[in-house]
């Protein structure tokens, strides 16, 4: 779970010390119950490990991630003999952001460490340096790590030049990849029908806005609208109006003007996937076969059109040309300016937690607004129905064991048997309902019950959770190609977004045309027919 | 015994046999020819040409090692003690030559090949490709024009470092107290004052700043428009550096012959001609050098913009550094990004010593 959402609902429930040592007691008592007197093996380990600390019992330590670490070896276990790797030793790259991520796997992998006698060295790094350093390894072929925390957005930069390890049968049932939510199975996480990936985490951007401008009576007098139509005019139609709360300008949706590392393009996704991800086609940032973009098709140029009429409209906030996706989030729509907004799940985490947060109590959820028309660039025209596509931004986090250790058998399955703990069904139910770093990604992470039954709030998980769920589960959700050098597209992508933002092109479809001559670019210097086959095998064509 | 010659400074005789001679050479130009070769084989097998070679070029770092050695041992074996007092100089000079000439000449190399990290061909040598690309490449002239702009603010920064110098060093009461008050933004880190007044201060909504415009009636924004946006940079980065400028024209103002200053009061000189007449012709050269390293400065400037305005709105604050800075790290674009700062290197090089041509007759005080 994001850190801020376990702050939220902790402070949200304001759990007090009472209730708290009424959770420890009930903990214990159910310590006190024989074994056998528990259900199957899984549901006790599950409900065991939520009660560790416990919701309100303050921020999981060290030991307590060694203690999931040891109640989830089961599943280890099965597979692997007690000292079967003695003398194994791997390197773990990955990430130390909040002080999240390496910290915790090693936790959970001391008593793995212990029981398979295998030793880990740990390579952390920073999330700013995440893309260089792995760029860096690739590239001069210096690849000093056996298992790898990486994004799927990587995956056709890794993959794609075949330096991992495909995932041995054993692995697959041990982490039972079913339960998966449904985007993260195939092709996610595999190349050419061969599966990479371990899933710990699941990524999407849901619909965040004020429940205060909807319904009757309210600034808008209409309802929570579900189509970026309805939202522009709603926009619109904002302005010169009050804000029901801060008594300042009222604000519409709030899209971020100004480039992010490449991360702020996905936001431009997410109005353009309702009109460009068409449900025949999983294609909808390039063309399969040539690698065309159709960034600069009607579909794309729409969605920036959308937001040239909303600059033109002055329906922003002042300075958005200055405002970043963090600038959208946490300094306008938490501090009270807007009232619509697309981001991945730490807003509404935010909403109650966060100093400087206003709207803690009238913020509501949902999935990526439809579109009342999708452009079909098969056909190359306009189809006037309703289309919905959740973008999937980022697609969450994995781990991945490199081909450093193919020619090691014993290796090799010492290091995928650390990548299947870390990614085992239950440990991810604990690393789901606190503070991780990871979201929900299996459907079993979404059985309310258990988490109701640990301690928290049903109303706001299934309100919270559930968008996510809904967003995940999509059967048109838009995935981004896994393809090297995803992030360079979008990079400079923003760079002519902003020229285009800042009137620096004549039209929305000019902006367009720039992006795709840069798009274009890239791929021709990356190599075109490598992209092109690397595209294929990540759409599962 | 050496009978002529440095006789000084020679403490022992040195008898240094023809044979000897010849080992020392041996010995350098053996491990020299050795490099050469493995290098030379190894690029022979980075290329495809022969079937067999090393998984890096590190071995070939080894061979250079070596014949660094050698050559050191050498000065010794051929030389005598002559080479022993060449042994204080040339360990250090080849650690200089390793470090700076060698990665000067490799990017040379790179910035003419097309090469970026995600690229599964690695580095492929393109001609004047990255020369044509970048001569088209409207991002980096504009990042260039605005440079223009940000070097000329240096003379706003300068007049004002100027009068805070003047005024620090006359009699004012909490000289001290003001002098390192003023000197505190130079020992902010610019990252730390983007954050501080550029996101924080200076926000839109809830900045200090903004709340007390939009309590006098006015809408803030200080990043809407491209000229206030590049006008707010300059700003911050003058907030950041004039200190420094204020300190160094703070001493050249203090090392003035008080005499000629005092001779003009006594000659009936106004407070403005004094100042027009005698400290600032005296001031010159200190004034120059500040100007010029505070350009050098200014050249590099990217922190503040990077993370204020990520070059925005549409590049109008872009500079070169943050522009390269963007090409390196967002886009692993290692050839072309390279030439382009290569190309900023050499006008750079090229400004600086225009520039010291020209200020050189102001650089030695008057008689």
């Amino acid at each position: 779970m994001k850190v801020e959402l376990y702050n939220y609902i902790r402070n949200a429930q304001k759990m007090n010390r009472r209730q708290v040592l009424k959770g420890i007691a009930a903990a214990g008592a159910t310590a006190m119950v024989p074994k056998l007197a528990l259900g199957d093996g899984h549901s006790n380990v599950r409900a065991e490990i939520l009660k560790i600390p416990g919701v309100g019992a303050g921020s999981p330590t060290d030991s307590d991630w060694q203690k999931v670490g040891e109640m989830c070896l089961g599943d280890t276990k099965k597979n692997v003999a007690a000292g079967e790797f003695e003398g194994v030793e791997l390197t773990f790259m990955g990430l130390n952001n909040q002080n999240l991520h390496n910290f915790l796997f090693r936790g959970f992998l001391k008593p793995w460490e212990a029981y398979t006698g295998a030793k880990i060295n740990w390579i952390d790094l920073a999330q700013a340096d995440y893309n260089a350093r792995l760029q860096q390894s690739i590239a001069t072929g210096t690849v000093d790590f056996d298992i790898i925390e990486m994004g799927a957005p990587f995956e056709g930069d890794v993959l794609g030049k075949g330096m991992a390890s495909e995932m041995p049968d054993w692995v697959k049932e041990q982490i039972d990849m079913d339960d998966y939510v449904d985007y993260l199975k195939e092709p996610v996480g595999t190349w050419d029908g061969k599966t990479y990936r371990v899933s710990i985490d699941g990524d999407c951007h849901t619909f965040s806005y004020r429940k205060d401008y909807f319904g009757e009576g309210s600034v808008t007098g209409k309802e929570v609208p579900t189509t970026w139509q309805e939202i522009n005019q709603i926009s619109k139609d904002l302005v010169g109006k009050e804000d029901p709360l801060t008594g300042l300008p009222a604000h519409g949706y709030l899209d971020p003007l100004k480039g992010w590392g490449g991360f702020g393009f996905y936001f431009l996704e997410n109005r353009a996937s309702a009109y460009a991800k068409h449900p025949d086609s999983p294609a909808w940032l390039f063309e399969p076969d040539t690698m065309k973009p159709m960034v600069n098709n009607p579909a794309w140029v729409q969605a920036i059109q959308d937001v040239m009429d909303l600059i033109e409209a002055d329906a922003y906030p002042a300075d958005q040309i200055n405002a970043d996706p963090g600038t959208t989030a946490f300094s306008q729509f938490l501090a009270g300016s807007g009232s619509m907004l697309m981001w991945w799940g730490d807003v509404g985490s935010s909403a109650r937690t966060s100093d400087t947060s206003v709207v803690g109590d009238v913020v509501g959820f949902g999935v990526n607004p439809a579109s009342d028309r999708v452009y079909n660039s098969q056909t190359g025209e306009w189809e006037n129905k309703r289309n919905e596509a959740p973008n999937m931004a980022y697609i969450g986090w994995g781990v991945y064991v490199m081909a450093t250790v193919d020619g090691d058998d014993k290796k090799k399955k010492a290091a995928w048997s650390a990548a299947a703990h870390l990614g085992g069904k239950d440990l991810s139910l604990w690393a789901s309902a606190y503070p991780s770093g990871f979201q929900p990604y299996r459907n079993s992470h979404f059985q309310f019950e258990e988490w109701e039954e640990a301690g928290y709030d049903r109303a706001y998980i299934e309100d919270y959770l559930g968008s996510n769920a809904d967003s995940y589960n999509h059967p048109n959700a838009a995935i981004e190609p896994r393809i090297p050098g995803i992030f360079q597209y979008y990079s400079v992508a923003e760079d002519e977004l902003a020229k285009g933002y800042a009137g620096k092109y004549e039209s929305a479809q000019e902006t367009a045309d720039a992006i795709a001559a840069a798009w274009e670019e890239i791929t021709d210097q990356i190599g075109r027919d490598d992209q092109i086959a690397v595209y294929k095998a990540s759409l599962g064509l | 015994m050496m009978i002529e010659g440095d006789l000084l400074h020679t403490v022992t005789a040195d008898h240094i046999s023809d044979r000897r001679k010849r080992i020392g050479k041996t010995l350098v130009w053996g491990t020299a020819l050795f490099g050469l070769a493995l290098a030379l084989w190894q690029f022979a097998f980075e290329t495809g040409r022969v079937a067999n070679g090393f998984d890096s070029w590190r071995p070939v770092l080894y061979a250079y090692m070596l014949w660094a050695t050698a050559l050191c041992a050498s000065q010794v074996i051929v030389n005598g003690e002559k080479g022993k007092r060449t042994l204080f100089v040339l360990p250090a000079a080849l650690f200089v030559i390793s470090l700076v000439v060698f990665p000067l000449l490799f990017a040379l190399y790179i910035s003419f090949n097309d090469w970026n990290l995600a690229s599964p061909n690695g580095p492929q040598p393109n001609g004047l490709d990255n020369v044509r690309e970048m001569w088209n490449d409207a991002f980096y002239w504009n990042a260039l024009k605005n440079m223009v702009y940000y070097v000329l603010a240096v003379s706003v920064e300068y007049i004002i470092a100027f009068a805070l110098a003047l005024l620090l060093n006359s009699q004012i009461r909490g000289r001290k107290f003001f002098r390192v008050v003023f000197l505190l933004p130079l020992m902010l880190s610019p990252v730390a004052v983007s954050w501080m007044i550029g996101k924080s201060m200076l926000e839109v909504r809830f900045g200090p700043i903004s709340r007390l415009l939009r309590e006098i009636g006015i809408e803030p924004s200080f990043f809407g428009s491209p000229e206030i946006a590049r006008f707010m940079i300059m700003a911050m980065d003058a907030w950041t550096f004039i200190p420094f400028m204020m300190i160094m024209l703070l001493a050249g103002l203090q090392a003035l012959p008080s005499e000629v200053i005092e001779a003009s009061k006594v000659d009936g000189a106004t407070g403005w001609q004094s100042f027009r007449e005698v400290i600032f012709p005296l001031m010159l050269p200190v004034s120059v050098t500040a100007i010029v390293i505070r350009i050098i400065f200014k050249l590099k400037l990217a922190d503040i913009i990077i993370n204020v305005t990520s070059g925005g709105p549409g590049g109008a604050t872009d500079s070169v550094t943050s522009f390269i800075f963007r090409e390196y790290r967002d886009r692993s674009n290692v050839g072309y990004g390279t030439l382009l700062a290569i190309v900023y290197l050499i006008l750079i090089i090229i400004f600086i010593t225009m520039l010291l041509k020209i200020v050189s007759r102001w650089m030695e005080r008057p008689a």
